[in-house]
């Protein structure tokens, strides 16, 4: 009986998921990206789901669409009438890595390179530790834009920060602008790089180039098409919610609330807000916890465990 | 007024050098050359292989390149400052030591800028600085700003050497083959020393000088605030502009003082080049370490003072980490001149000299301790399992292109002076008036 | 409960000849062969019923969407069963058909329908199978004003075997907005005996730039049902407020810079470039000087 209970549960979470699905349809209307859409193929009737010009989801025959992902120049625009924002509820978190790993897959990343990161934080002595999951914070007020001498690295209507690799001299002035040690740089031909076989487009930050820089992107591409970011998805935690902050709703896949009510009700905050970058993440902080911070250290590859010796917790507890 | 008997005297003291290469001259230059082509051998092996050959990763993104870059930058500025300042003011003793700051100014500024170059992943994008250029991004500032210093120098440079090149194609007794000659009359515009002539040289050298002065201090100001625009612990100080300025001009007379002692050994200088330019020297040298003391020690007080926490692990690294390149370059690297120049039984031209080559390295250093220990600790620690993530250590390939930069510099300081005293023969000649209308004149060739 | 198993009886009896048939064609590979899962979602919205069998294949490192499998569909009853079409799995494994009209379908005697997704092998994937069992219901969404507070009024009913039309009592409705990834619960409450319920409207959403928000009642993982939902559109939303406007402001951030940085710039240029020019003309100069001299000494 509880066995089928908890299916149930499962498949609850699943059809949630899938709500997705059924959400999008009804929502459908406006026109479609030009860009993106190749009327001249013939259809296929496999449906795939994407944002219109309105910022709309709608499903469209998949033969239709020539790539998922856009041109440079389409990428400097963001998806319209959408501002997008990540909450991460750091009492959930368990440092299962799932979001790391399946950024890098899906970026096509080596592993030495993260855009997201996970870090074990202690604010001061005698307070707790925590796992920090850490992507871009997509400032409102980036530094990183700031200072850099190209335009390579701008910020879009929909508040996304993205880095257009065609373009990045590699003078790598934005990683020391980023107070938050975002940014990667390319210090070689990473093999994985080659991996992806489709054009380049800034908002999949794929496939990589030698001797610039990439960051977290808030997966544009995946957004285009109604999909949440790989870390969102990944999550076995449901740690990751993102969405859209002038609609008021953050979601996980599984559950989905207001943003404003969930920072109200779990004192979400910004990491760092002195620092006047005004982030698109925010934090809730970990309290009551669902799980002891050594559970985070379960599983662990060795060379990722032995980033945390030099922690102060690393260094009072046998990890 | 000239003095014509001096004038050719002088001319005839630097004819040999200016004439032929001795042997040991050629070996000097085979050499310099060897270190260069190593550093092309790097160079060429950083592109083929890419930047993970260097000791940068992700926190420490800029190295040595970056602090040779400030390092060079630095003397090119204090090089511009000095003969800029010693220009307008019609120092007595600025004579002899003048064409050497000039050059010093005007090399250091073509090698310097090529550091930052080496710094960046990619080269073949150069150029997009100049077709996307944001004006509001610091590297813009800075691009355009050395290429105006570029610019200024060259004609500071020119402006100070044109009476000594047509001295030098007036010297029917200087053998050197006739295209040389031709060079020579060429870039003298026809200058014959007419007062209509003299005149309007004064009025533009001083000009420059003046120009030279402002944009050195502009320009390094801007590279300060490469560092100083970011949020990074330690760099993001207000004091950094006038900071760098000071360091930069601090650096300068050291490597000035050793070119002086270099050139009056290789080229027998002694009677020109005397115990009391040393002197001189070495006293700007005392006042601006004492102006970099009083800076370092400002900058650093204050964050220890207030100890924000990632100001406190700074320091704390500093303390600990760097501790003896920390004293070295701000505690020795201060008071070896003020000792050594203070005290007048220590004051010889040996030990300025010395204590000038304790300066430029304690420079470097300073400089390095700018660049690294900030960027090793960021706001959010780095936790990484690979050491050369955490810590930075230059790699070969960074050490290599360091000498070929140094031999570089020191390389087309030999090929000037072959082709140009490294005195400035003219004013040397020169028969000198009573100080007091001096100055007087200087701000009137101003106005 | 009984017909439901029978159906299930006869279709693994199916299954089973099925098998036979294609036993020697997967015995070459049975080695590897695998049996597929399917998890089968069942959604009757405004009258659209939305059938979503998910395929894949469970492996320990997780699972993995079997792309481009055909499953066909069927609908059966105590007697009939009807082919319902079929659908290839996309990315994610999954395969959804649409069915616009739900009369017709083949029923039982308590008016549920049983549906069925089907999968006949494909390379190494053994056939699977999987059923859902509901019966047709229909929600209808209204709105009301009482005072100054805004109510969403919900209506639920079922359709029996003859075409009557009876209230769903006692079942629990919740209620729903769309947002860009997933529907946004607002609100829940219990259907009375008349099939009605009454959720109060929460004062502070954000609709669409006009204002205008859609909400969804539903019945969710219902035992008879399945999962049914109605909607209706209000104006009731906040208009939503774009955050930046398409043209970007002269900030340190955005492509054109502030302006006073430019006039700075251009300020210190010309004042620099302008002394350059002055220079150079006095070398000019003295040079025309010494072209001028020649001419007058002879
Ligand atoms: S977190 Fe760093 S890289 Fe991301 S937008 Fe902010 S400043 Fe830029
Ligand atoms: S490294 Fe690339 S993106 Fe970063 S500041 Fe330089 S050019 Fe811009």
């Amino acid at each position: 009986m509880k066995d089928k209970n908890e299916n149930k549960k499962s498949s609850r979470r699943q059809f949630l998921k899938k709500g997705l699905v059924a959400g999008a349809g009804m929502v459908a209307g406006g026109s479609l990206l030009a860009a993106y859409i190749d009327k001249s193929k013939p259809t296929s009737g496999e449906k795939v789901k994407v944002l219109t010009t309105e910022g709309e989801l709608v499903e469209v025959d998949k033969s239709l669409i020539h790539s998922p992902r856009v041109s440079r120049e389409e990428s400097h625009k963001g998806i319209p009438g959408r501002k997008f924002v990540m909450v991460i509820d750091l009492a959930k978190c368990k440092n299962a890595r799932k979001c790391v790993e399946s950024c890098q897959k899906g970026h096509h990343l080596p592993s030495s390179q993260e855009f997201m990161k996970v870090y074990l934080l202690q604010d001061s002595e005698k307070s707790a530790p925590y796992w920090f999951p850490k992507p871009c914070f997509h400032c409102d007020n980036p530094l990183c834009v700031s200072v850099c001498p190209v335009g390579a690295t701008y910020k879009r209507s929909d508040g996304i920060v993205l880095i257009d690799n065609e373009r990045c001299i590699g003078c790598k002035f934005c990683m020391t602008g980023c107070p938050y040690s975002t940014r990667v740089f390319a210090w070689k031909d990473y093999p994985e790089y080659a991996e992806d076989k489709e054009p380049y487009s800034p908002e999949a930050s794929s496939p990589g180039k030698e001797g610039t820089v990439s960051k977290c992107d808030f997966c544009p591409d995946l957004v285009r098409m109604g999909k949440l970011p790989y870390c969102a998805q990944n999550c076995p935690m449901g740690v990751i919610y993102f969405g859209d902050i002038d609609e008021d709703t953050v979601t996980n896949g599984a559950e989905t609330f207001r943003f404003s009510e969930l920072i109200r009700d779990r004192s979400g905050y910004r990491y760092l807000e002195v620092l006047g970058t005004r982030p698109s993440v925010y934090y809730l902080p970990p309290v009551e916890r669902q799980f002891p911070v050594e559970s985070g250290f379960n599983d662990l590859k060795e060379s990722v465990k032995n980033r945390f010796k030099n922690t102060p917790y690393g260094k009072t507890h046998k990890l | 007024m000239e003095n014509k008997d001096t004038k050719e005297k002088l001319l005839r003291q630097f004819a040999p050098q200016l004439e032929k290469v001795s042997s040991a001259t050629l070996v000097w230059i085979l050499f310099l050359l060897g270190v260069i082509g190593l550093g092309v051998y790097a160079f060429v092996t950083q592109v083929t292989k890419g930047h993970i050959v260097t000791g940068m990763r992700d926190n420490v993104v800029w190295g040595i390149y970056i602090v040779n870059f400030i390092f060079f930058m630095g003397m090119s500025y204090s090089g511009a400052i000095i003969s800029g300042t010693l220009q307008l003011f019609r120092t007595e003793w600025r004579k002899p030591i003048i064409r050497m700051a000039e050059y010093l100014a005007i090399i250091s500024l073509l090698i310097g800028p090529g550091y930052i170059l080496l710094c960046i992943g990619r080269l073949d994008r150069l150029y997009y600085l100049a077709l996307f250029g944001r004006i509001q991004s610091p590297i813009t500032w800075d691009v355009i700003a050395i290429s105006t210093d570029i610019f200024g120098c060259l004609i500071f440079l020119y402006l100070s050497i044109l009476r000594d090149i047509a001295s030098l194609r007036d010297f029917s007794e200087l053998k050197i083959p006739a295209w040389r000659k031709k060079v020579y009359s060429m870039l003298a515009l026809g200058y014959t020393g007419t007062p209509e002539q003299e005149k309007r040289l004064r009025r533009a050298t001083d000009i420059m000088a003046t120009m030279v002065i402002a944009i050195a201090i502009i320009v390094y100001s801007v590279l300060a605030w490469i560092f100083s625009v970011t949020l990074q612990p330690g760099w993001h100080s207000t004091i950094f502009g006038p900071y760098f300025v000071i360091a930069a001009v601090y650096s300068g007379t050291g490597v000035l003082i050793i070119a002086m002692w270099v050139f009056r050994k290789v080229y027998h200088l002694d009677q020109y080049i005397t115990r009391k330019h040393f002197v001189a020297m070495g006293v700007l040298m005392v006042v601006l370490a004492a102006l970099f003391g009083y800076f370092t020690f400002s900058d650093y007080l204050t964050k220890w003072y207030g100890s924000e926490k990632n100001d406190e692990s700074l320091i704390r690294i500093l303390f600990t980490e760097y501790y003896w390149p920390f004293i070295f370059s701000n505690y020795i690297g201060v008071l070896i001149p003020l000792l050594v120049v203070g005290i007048a039984k220590l004051r010889t031209i040996t030990n300025i000299t010395l204590s000038a080559l304790v300066v430029i390295v304690a420079l470097w250093f300073n400089r390095y301790l700018i660049v690294i220990p900030t960027l090793e600790s960021p706001y959010l620690p780095i936790q990484d399992s690979r050491p050369d993530w955490v810590n930075y250590t230059g790699t070969w390939v960074e050490f290599s292109l360091m000498a070929a930069g140094v031999a570089l510099f020191c390389l087309l300081f030999t090929l000037a002076s072959k082709f140009v005293p490294v005195m400035n023969v003219s004013e040397m000649a020169e028969i000198p008036k009573p100080e007091s209308s001096e100055l007087f004149k200087a701000e009137e060739s101003l106005l | 409960m009984q017909t439901q198993n029978k159906i299930r009886i006869i279709f693994i009896f199916l299954l089973c000849c099925y098998n036979l048939v294609t036993s020697a064609q997967i015995k070459k590979d049975s080695a590897t062969a695998i049996t597929p899962t399917i998890t089968f979602t069942y959604l009757n919205s405004n009258d659209t019923i939305i059938l979503n069998a998910n395929i894949f294949d469970k492996k320990e490192k997780g699972v993995f969407a079997i792309k481009n499998a055909v499953i066909e569909f069927f609908a059966s009853g105590d007697k009939k069963t009807r082919n319902l079409g079929q659908a290839k799995a996309d990315e994610e494994g999954n395969a959804v058909l649409k069915l616009p009209v739900a009369k017709g379908l083949p029923q039982d005697k308590d008016g549920k329908t049983t549906y069925t997704a089907k999968f006949n092998g494909k390379d190494k994937y053994r056939p699977a199978l999987e059923t859902f069992t509901a019966k047709f219901a229909r929600i209808t969404v209204n709105f009301s004003k009482e005072d100054s507070l805004r109510f969403i009024l919900v209506t639920a009913t079922q359709v029996d075997r003859k075409d009557a039309i009876k209230p769903i009592q006692k079942e629990k409705i919740i209620v729903y907005v769309p947002r860009l990834f997933n529907l946004l619960k607002i609100g829940e409450t219990d259907l009375d005996v008349a099939g009605k319920g009454k959720v109060e409207y929460p004062g502070n959403l954000v609709g669409d730039s006009l204002g205008n928000i859609i909400v969804i009642a539903r019945i969710e993982d219902n035992d008879v049902f399945g999962n049914v939902q109605g909607q209706s559109s209000i104006s009731w939303g906040i208009p939503k407020q774009y955050y930046l406007a398409e043209k970007p402001t002269r900030e340190l951030w955005t492509p054109i810079a502030p302006i006073w940085m430019i006039v700075t710039l251009i300020i210190m240029l010309t004042g620099v470039w302008a002394h350059y020019i002055y220079a150079v003309i006095q070398l000019i100069k003295i040079k025309q000087i010494s072209k001028k001299k020649p001419d007058s000494s002879s």
